[in-house]
């Protein structure tokens, strides 16, 4: 018997060597530069030609980094780095064959410092007020600060420039610009106010600009045990907002400034257009929130196309449910849908941001009933109903994204509850309820991510641990960790709010995260976003 | 003046003071920082305690008109709350403010006396819980 076990064993290990040597392309290596030796928390990307998939991993702390096995098959790719204040000297490239490949990858010190700066390192950067600054959070909704500081204009070329781009819909991007067909009221008094502070932080004055670029430290330690890949979406046009998958792992994400539902094979990186039929053909296109409701199908909110769409997953095909005429108008726009719990009664919750409200759709009529939240508050305030959730009896949360508030709708009676962040101008943005009855949420402005239990109806706030990070949304996983991610930082926030611990991963280009999602099917767990001004999905694997 | 009319009154003029420099600082667009105040009710604010005891931290403070909606807030580590208010199309008198916290019920709330058609000044409201 003991003979027979020691056959078994042997034949087994036998069996997961061969097992290894046939699928491993392993690509392992060293990163160095002469001014630091080796050096931690490079990001090394490999994209095989004509491959739309990226996968990229951090060096240690020894100078060494591996691709884990299966992830690369034979081939030429190419290589990339990410590393503040270094360009890859070489190699630029490798070819994989069968068996282990192991390269000595170099830097050299950059010749344009400022062509690596994330929005982040910008704002900490740029001399002047916190109230000199706060306009700008606005400019990363469609471009880097590059473009602003780079820019040679004074303060009087910029304010025709800054009135032009109110006229853009929100739902922008360099590379496809948007008319709101609606006029916005812009007060030229801000405007020069915002055009004569950006005259002093970019190249009006002098060919250098006149502060020190500041930097922030590349990962360390546990924020370089990860393995992130990049799924590049075949056009330039498509704009990732909302990602998320389904159950058997397909990954499905809304176009923030096209017609389309986006499906991409994550095993493949095939991406799939669903054309969503187009309501308003003079207005602005594209989708914004994507939410799954209790049978898994998907529901987009269709933006400056009024109203919201259902795409039944087994027929692939949408039900449109449009604002009815009398709410309808050129500014009419639904950035939020909330199907959770519409099996209770027959709604679904929605937004209309021109009027500042809610608005719940009957599902049997098809008809939209406008609820404004704030109607006890005092006018002249804005406000903006913008993240929801809803708990099991279709009450609605939702996030006053314009102000400093958490809302709630109860379905039966309509009343508003309103609970003031403990934080004031918090601009809280996106939001997720758990299973614990916790409404988790990002304070926008606040540079805080924060919880609200909607139990005790009390409120919890966390400092994120980087200054202007400005979170877009969060993602409560299994393990009771918290995901983040923004328009600013290019990095990924893991946070434990138990202990306070946090890493921040660093992402292989410049990032424009909004909406984030955690398949907590895998473990560890899986984090998804899209980069909404670079045409590609992420996906980022944590190592432990 | 009473030792918790004093904390009260440092604590509403240090709230003052800071609210300036924060809501300057936030809001959308390039209008950011614009605010009309010329329609805000009057704000309410207070101590919430315990029947001849001491204020009440984290305690749940509301401030509703009836079946229409509400403001809720919770009370700092001194007791004290502060609510922005309501429209000032609201009268203040049609405002019910309730608090509660586990362990406790709520006992009485005693509204100061304000000048008949005041609809700008802060309204002060003490509200007082017994343990069950």
């Amino acid at each position: 018997m003991k003979s027979a076990l020691v056959v078994a064993a042997a034949a087994l290990a036998f069996c997961c060597a061969e097992a290894r040597v046939g699928r491993a392309q392993t690509l392992t290596g060293t990163v160095s530069s002469s001014a630091e030796g080796a050096m931690e928390g490079v990001l090394v990307s490999a994209q095989k030609a004509g491959s739309p998939i990226t996968v990229t991993v951090v060096s240690d702390d020894r100078g060494r980094f591996h691709f884990p096995d299966g992830r690369l098959s034979a081939g030429h790719y190419a290589l990339r780095i990410r590393a503040i204040g270094y360009d890859l000297d070489g190699p630029q490239a490798v070819d994989l064959g069968a068996g282990l490949t192991d390269i000595a990858i170099r830097l050299r010190p950059t010749a344009d410092l400022a062509a690596q700066l994330t929005n982040t390192e910008w704002f900490i950067s740029m001399p002047g007020t916190p109230q000199d600054k706060r306009p700008l959070i606005e400019c990363m909704s469609c471009h880097t600060f590059e473009r602003i500081v780079r820019s040679t204009y004074d303060a009087d070329r910029l304010f025709p420039v800054l009135k032009r781009m109110a006229t853009y819909a929100n739902n922008t991007t360099a590379a496809r610009v948007q008319m709101r067909l609606a006029e916005r009221e812009v007060h030229d008094e801000a405007v020069r106010k915002l055009a004569a502070y950006l005259a002093t932080v970019n190249l009006s004055r002098g060919p250098t600009w006149p502060y020190a670029l500041q930097t922030l430290p590349r990962p360390q330690g546990r924020a370089t045990h990860v393995v992130i890949t990049e799924y590049v979406l075949p056009r330039k046009t498509i704009a990732p907002h909302d990602v998320r998958t389904d159950a058997e792992g397909r990954v499905w994400y809304s176009n923030f400034v096209e017609n389309f539902l986006g499906e991409l094979d994550p095993k493949t990186g095939a991406n799939t257009d669903y054309p969503i039929p187009v309501l308003k053909p003079q207005s602005p296109t594209g989708t914004l929130d994507l939410e799954a409701d209790a049978d898994g199908n998907l529901w987009l909110a269709l933006m400056f196309q009024a109203g919201v769409a259902k795409f039944d997953m087994k027929t692939k095909t949408f039900r449109l449910y449009p604002v009815q005429a009398a709410l309808d108008n050129d500014a009419t726009q639904q950035s939020m849908v909330m199907p959770r719990s519409w099996r209770v009664d027959g709604k679904v919750w929605s937004n209309e941001v021109a009027k500042q409200s809610i608005m719940r759709l009957d599902l049997k009529t098809g008809q939209y009933e406008l609820i404004d939240p704030f109607k006890l508050l005092p006018k002249g305030h804005q406000h903006s109903p913008y993240g929801m959730a809803a708990d099991g009896e279709n009450n609605l949360y939702f996030m006053d994204f314009a102000d400093e508030n958490v809302g709630r709708i109860d379905a039966k009676t309509g009343a508003a509850t309103i609970y003031p962040t403990p934080t004031p101008k918090s601009r809280p943005r996106r939001t997720m309820l758990d299973g614990q009855g916790r409404l988790w949420f990002t304070e926008f402005a606040a540079d805080k991510l924060g919880m609200f239990d909607i139990k005790t109806e009390s409120f919890k706030e966390w400092d994120v641990p980087t200054p202007h990070t400005y979170p877009y949304d969060i993602f409560m996983d299994k393990n009771g960790e918290l995901w983040s991610g923004g328009m600013a930082s290019d990095r990924v926030l893991r946070f434990d709010p138990r202990s306070g611990r946090s890493v921040e991963y660093l992402l292989p280009r410049p990032t424009n995260i909004r909406r984030v999602f955690v398949d907590n099917s895998t473990t560890p767990v899986t984090f998804w976003a899209g980069n909404n001004h670079g045409a590609e999905i992420l996906r980022l694997e944590p190592l432990d | 003046m009473t030792p918790d009319r004093l904390w009260l009154c440092v604590a509403i003029v240090a709230a003052s003071l800071a609210v300036p420099s924060l809501s300057r600082a936030g809001g959308v667009g390039f209008t950011d920082d614009e605010v009309n105040n010329a329609d805000d009710g009057p704000s309410y604010f207070g101590f919430v305690r315990e029947v001849d005891g001491p204020g009440v931290a984290d305690a749940k403070v509301t401030a509703a008109l009836k079946d229409q909606g509400a403001l809720v807030t919770r009370t700092d580590i001194m007791g004290v709350y502060k609510i922005p208010g309501f429209g000032k199309e609201i009268n203040p008198d049609d405002v019910i403010i309730s608090c509660a916290k586990d362990g406790y019920t709520q006992d009485s709330v005693v509204r100061r006396p304000r000048e008949a058609g005041d609809t700008k000044d802060p309204v002060e409201v003490e509200c007082y819980l017994k343990r069950k």
